[in-house]
């Protein structure tokens, strides 16, 4: 599986102008994503739009503008949650009174990929996976298996997730946050508890390796909550990578949650030869946070480069060509992932 | 390439907790559409709905769960999966294997729980609820992954109404594609406020039980229930119950309106159609068909439509809505399993509240309870944000 074009919309410079040297900066625990503007879409349908969609069409639209496909295949935990809560607060404040329809239509998780449908009036594969942290994962999944079936086949795949002061509160109530920590220093934090992120992360798949930015190789996911079984399973996975020490980034999820970190230094033990690169520091974490890994990836393998930030160990490669992530959300939601040069 | 078929079913909604209990109120015409007892809502006492007779607290008791955080969605799930994997005589400890796929489906998942879920968003207490990890769409999926340590792909649908029956495709073709040797597939839904308040504001929630595709029909009926399957390769399963085949699977997007289908009906024809293409039938092959039927205005005119471009002469059909209410993300599960047992023993059971047929189409339901020799039936599916699937099963 081929990836020929790709999106991102993020808290970093990554639409547009690409610049990763420069690293904007969390602000009360929050990376919250720079919107680019939006092009091509009916004023009317802009105005209802929630962040999550239009952050979902800023990303997928340009690629759909560009080419036919057979399916639009899109990974959120959430969707929009803030019209979800608003319509919600209305239930509550107004005693279930007479309500209007807006925000209950846009907080259907399947607007996004609803929507760029409608924009587009592709009529093909349309779903819409909302696995938590494994909601990217899968609709990568079901793209690889569409390949399968036709083999001739172009699929828009891809994730978003927003914060909204909601699912925040949720995550925050249930210790997964912390409003003290910031982007620049929460790998050394030492606390249970991390940075909010979000964005949106969208490409465009095929088998055609002509031309193409890079490949997907493989996937794994699972659910487990001990670290045996991750370490077990990972060794299996980075085996049959046949990795090269001098070609390979080994790029994880760490997110400075001192609950997590062991499964990743478990995982970095296993291939202890491997360079390190972590990500979270730029994306900030949230459920489909791989998929900004993914276009990271893709970014790094076609510019051979990333810029020294992103390094937790020293850089020893002489040339980059494959890049195995690693995230784990929750400690319970588990992907490997490997993305090649060709 | 192997054949997925069918070997347990499970299956909890307003006509029965057990797949032998649905079949005996379809077959009696026994609707489950009527008062609410425990859904608290302004409109318990002013619209019907199709509620479990248990309360949250009984259905614990009899799963025996005593964890906190657990939800009317999840514990559903969980009822309906028991039984699936009881009647396919899947040994629980045989869940832990990678080739194991758990497939579900779910649009209010936590959100069930209205009123805790504003308290926690709206941060209006100190420490939240017992439910902070409850909310999402997937929480179901993962309440059974935890219970069993389900070892291989894990995945939860959210595409409205259809979500459950992309679960039951997506399984399919997962073991299709060699990524898992069974899957277990389905979906859930509870009644909540949020989705009733939302269906309200939409004008279309019916005063009275629903009756699919009537002239005077007046809106859909709003219900719960959780329905899971066990798919494996027909290789697989020699000895066993094979209560059918997956045979064919459509998915498509009507690409019109949000919250409405094309008076063209193109969603619904394509996903048909494709099911149809899949399966390598023709359409005179297929005996009978489980509608989507959800006695709107909208879906019931267009899904008529649809029926008669491609087939002409539209097969016997009926909604088993009019038992069960819209279960929502659990639909495309709850009617999977309904129209198998019509197709596993040979018969047809009736759409229920219709009179007139509708004008421009001049389509009739199957009124009246029968055997029939049934080969190949569908089961059709639509939601909100266009989203389309159709799945036929098919007679060993």
């Amino acid at each position: 599986m081929f990836i020929h074009q790709h999106i991102c919309i993020s808290p970093q410079h990554t639409s547009g102008d690409v610049d990763l040297d420069v690293l904007n900066p969390s602000a009360n625990g929050q990376l919250t994503a720079i919107e680019p503007e939006l092009t091509g879409v009916p004023a009317g349908l802009l105005r209802r739009m929630s962040k999550a969609v239009r952050m979902g069409i800023g990303a997928g639209l340009p690629i759909l503008q560009q080419n036919k496909v057979d399916g639009i295949i899109v990974g959120t935990a959430n969707g929009g949650m803030n019209d979800c809560i608003k319509f919600l607060n209305q239930i509550i404040d107004y005693d279930e009174g007479m309500l209007t329809p807006g925000n209950f239509v846009q907080s259907t998780p399947n607007a996004i990929a609803g929507q760029l449908s409608l924009i587009t009036k592709n009529q093909q594969y349309n779903a819409t996976h909302v696995h938590l942290g494994l909601s990217f994962e899968n609709s990568l999944i079901d793209a690889q298996m569409h390949l399968k079936e036709k083999a001739e086949g172009n699929y828009l795949v891809g994730a978003v997730d927003e914060i909204s002061s909601y699912n925040y509160n949720i995550d925050l109530l249930a210790g997964w946050y912390s409003q003290n920590i910031e982007n620049q220093s929460f790998y050394q934090s030492k606390l249970p508890a991390t940075i909010a992120g979000e964005g949106a992360a969208m490409f465009l798949l095929n088998n055609n390796a002509y031309d193409a930015l890079a490949r997907v190789k493989d996937i794994e996911t699972f659910h487990a909550s001990d670290i045996e079984t991750v370490k077990a399973r990972f060794k299996i996975f980075a085996e049959a990578q046949n990795l090269d020490s001098e070609t390979t980034i080994f790029l994880t999820g760490e997110n400075g949650d001192i609950r997590f970190n062991p499964f990743y230094h478990s995982c970095e033990a296993i291939i202890n030869d491997i360079t390190v690169a972590r990500f979270k520091h730029l994306s900030g974490e949230y459920p489909t946070a791989v998929s900004f890994a993914v276009w990271l990836s893709v970014f790094a393998l076609q510019n051979k480069k990333l810029p020294g930030h992103l390094f937790k160990t020293e850089n020893n490669l002489s040339q980059l060509n494959n890049i195995i992530i690693y995230n784990n959300y929750h400690g319970l939601q588990h992907s490997f992932i490997s993305i090649t040069s060709n | 390439m192997d054949k997925v078929v069918v070997t347990g079913m499970g299956i909890i909604s307003a006509i029965g907790d057990t797949v032998a209990q649905n079949r005996q109120s379809l077959k009696k015409g026994i609707s489950g559409i009527g008062h609410a007892k425990h859904f608290v809502s302004k409109y318990t006492q002013l619209l019907p709905f199709a509620e479990i007779d248990y309360s949250t607290s009984d259905l614990k008791k009899k799963l025996n769960i005593t964890q906190s955080g657990a939800t009317r969605t999840d514990l559903l799930a969980l009822y309906a999966f028991r039984e699936a994997i009881a009647d396919a005589q899947l040994e629980t400890s045989s869940l832990v294997s990678r080739q194991i796929a758990l497939i579900g489906a779910s649009t209010v998942g936590g959100m069930c729980l209205t009123d805790e879920l504003y308290a926690d968003a709206n941060k209006k207490g100190e420490n939240g609820s017992e439910y902070l990890l409850s909310y999402p769409n997937s929480a179901g999926a993962m309440f059974i992954q935890a219970q069993y340590n389900i070892g291989g792909i894990v995945n939860t649908f959210n595409t409205a109404c259809s979500s459950s029956a992309n679960a039951i495709m997506f399984g399919a073709r997962l073991i299709k594609n060699g990524l898992a040797t069974k899957a277990i597939v389905g979906g859930v839904d509870s009644l909540a406020k949020y989705t009733v308040n939302g269906f309200k504001s939409l004008m279309i929630l019916s005063d009275a039980p629903c009756r699919p595709f009537e002239r005077d029909r007046k809106g859909l009926n709003l219900g719960e229930g959780a329905a899971f399957l066990v798919l494996e390769k027909e290789k697989d399963a020699a000895g066993k119950k094979i209560y059918a085949e997956v045979k064919g699977y459509g998915n498509s997007n009507d690409a019109f309106h949000p919250s409405s289908t094309s008076p063209e009906a193109d969603g619904p024809f394509l996903s048909m159609q494709r099911a149809l293409q899949s399966s390598g039938l023709h359409p005179k092959q297929i005996d009978f068909i489980n509608a989507h039927g959800t006695a709107t205005e909208n879906n019931d005119e267009t899904e008529s439509l649809a029926m008669l471009k491609l087939f002409q002469t539209p097969p016997h059909f009926a909604s088993t809505k009019s038992y069960t209410g819209h279960t929502l993300g659990a639909a495309g599960a709850v009617e999977a399993v309904n129209t198998i047992l019509s197709l596993y023993h040979q018969e047809i059971y009736p759409s229920l509240n219709f009179e007139n047929k509708i004008e421009s189409t001049g389509l009739v339901p199957v009124k009246e309870y029968g055997s029939k020799i049934l080969n190949n039936v569908m089961s059709n599916s639509f939601g909100f944000g266009g989203n389309c699937t159709s799945l036929i099963f098919g007679k060993i």
